[in-house]
């Protein structure tokens, strides 16, 4: 064991109501470990056991929690919760669940049955700056978009080419409506880029820290 | 322990130049460590070079160089700020309560 692990400890990747039964996700966890859900009233933690250690930014780690709830949110809609939350055992999970019970079920209230989308529309590279008016791009996207859309937020332009960068959270059945919205949007401004990504565990509209206090500390 | 020390000194009226000096260059110091290791700053670079791959304006081999060195940035920049935090944990007393 290295001076920074303590141990093995349980790693949550996300939340899932309860389907009354425990529900196996294969070996995808951590180390190849079995990935699976253990109840707390109608709430289902999807675990797996993991070294009790500090999860650095680390791209192959990154990309074993990521890759589990994008598994788990084929069939379940999903709290999304906050990479590197391993717990001691069982029992911290379920007090912290307990604690923060009201919030969970009202986020599952929203989530459920959705998906996140994303749409970025960007400068074209080398391409002259946009002289439309951007109030009007922004404002022509939200409301065709708002109309097959469950909740909408925008969200910080990290770069200069980006004009605008928004997440949708929309309900499973509606994706082709809201695919067929942001075609046409595509059509009507072909001079700028669109980017339209997803589906995506809905982490613009649930906190993902719901199962921490600090980032990346065990409990 | 210095800042501490230096405070107690202005607290009791005594200013001394040279201590001040030290002060300001501390202060600048930590100024352009803060603009230097500003996670935010680097996620975004993270997310910019990622939306520039997708689009087809950055080789792979390029992003992945890039990508990499832009996470050993993050991964430097979270851990000065944990330092500084776990700091202001210790003075309130409450560090060690989920360690």
């Amino acid at each position: 064991m290295s001076p920074s692990e303590k141990g093995t400890g349980i790693y949550v990747y996300c939340l899932i109501k309860s389907t009354g039964e425990k529900k196996n996700f294969g070996n995808i966890g951590f180390g190849g470990r079995e990935v699976y859900t253990i109840d707390y009233k109608d709430f289902a933690p999807v675990i797996s056991m993991a070294p009790l250690r500090k999860y650095d930014i680390e791209e192959e780690d990154i990309e074993v929690h990521q890759s589990v709830v994008r598994d788990v949110m084929i069939e379940h809609s999903v709290i999304p919760v906050a990479y590197g939350m391993v717990f001691k055992n069982k029992k911290i999970i379920f007090a912290a669940i307990s604690v923060g019970y009201k919030a969970i079920k009202k986020a599952m209230k929203k989530v459920d049955n959705k998906i996140e989308l994303g749409i970025k529309i960007v400068q074209p590279k080398d391409a002259p700056e946009w002289n439309g008016k951007t109030d009007e791009l922004k404002l022509d996207f939200l409301e065709s978009l708002k109309q097959v859309a469950a909740f909408s937020k925008e969200r910080r332009l990290f770069s200069k080419r980006l004009l605008w960068n928004a997440s949708f959270l929309v309900e499973r059945e509606k994706i082709d409506a809201f695919s067929s919205a942001v075609e046409q949007l595509e059509n009507k401004y072909d001079c700028l880029k669109i980017q339209y990504s997803g589906p995506w565990p809905p982490y613009n509209f649930v906190d993902v820290n719901i199962l921490s206090r600090r980032r990346g500390g065990f409990r | 322990m210095f800042i501490i020390d230096d405070l107690f000194l202005r607290m009791l009226g005594i200013e001394l130049p040279g201590l001040d000096m030290i002060w300001v260059m501390d202060q600048l110091q930590k100024y352009a460590y803060a603009k230097l290791y500003d996670p935010e700053k680097i996620k975004n670079r993270i997310k910019e070079t990622r939306m520039l791959y997708e689009l087809n304006e950055i080789a792979p081999d390029e992003y992945e160089r890039t990508n990499a060195e832009l996470l050993r940035q993050l991964k430097l920049a979270l851990r000065a700020t944990e330092m500084n935090l776990n700091v202001r944990t210790d003075i309130l007393g409450i560090g060690e309560e989920y360690e």
